[in-house]
């Protein structure tokens, strides 16, 4: 006998799965995987809250431009959610994202220099 | 005597009319607190928004 409380709770992991499924099926649909990028030195974290390319490529250049348009939108949305502007959250972004760079990847300084973690 | 009165009176009006207290506008604008404190949650919230962010979608970030 299934209780309605646990009907719930599979709904909402099927809703949740299915989400996770879709948005990493939309996302990975580039030539270059945005993890090998990273470690191959090929694109890094910037200040500004967004990706760039250290060594650009045709390749490279399509990468940013994809994930740097859905990480706007993401932004977006967490600025609308929160009350505040798209800037605060791409600064906050950017800190984060550059101080989570795994060591061996590469990031901006505020200088513009391109610096290996 | 009413003449005296009158006078006296006329002088301390004169003087107080003199004496007038200047109000300025402060040059620089006036912080509150309460800004400082709206901002400071508005950043932890976000902050809290961009963790679960970058912890779900390693595609993106």
């Amino acid at each position: 006998m299934i209780y309605s409380k646990q009907l719930k709770k599979i709904w909402t992991l099927f809703l949740s799965l299915s989400l996770v499924g879709l948005l990493s099926f939309s996302t990975s649909l580039w030539a270059i995987d945005l993890q090998s990028a990273k470690s191959q030195g090929l694109v890094g974290e910037t200040p500004s809250g967004y990706l760039a390319t250290v060594k650009s490529s045709a390749d490279t250049r399509a990468l940013v431009e994809q994930v740097n348009d859905a990480r706007k939108k993401l932004y977006q949305s967490i600025a609308s959610r929160n009350g505040t502007s798209l800037q605060v959250v791409e600064v906050l972004a950017g800190k984060k994202a550059m101080a989570k760079a795994t060591s061996g990847h590469y990031i901006k300084s505020a200088s513009g220099n391109w610096i290996r973690k | 005597m009413k003449t005296v009165l009158t006078t006296i009176f006329l002088s301390v009006a004169i003087f107080l009319a003199g004496c007038t207290v200047k109000v300025e506008a402060p040059d620089k604008p006036i912080t509150i607190n309460l800004n400082i404190k709206i901002e400071h949650e508005i950043r932890v919230k976000v902050d809290k928004d961009l963790d679960a962010l970058f912890s779900k979608d390693s595609n993106l970030f």
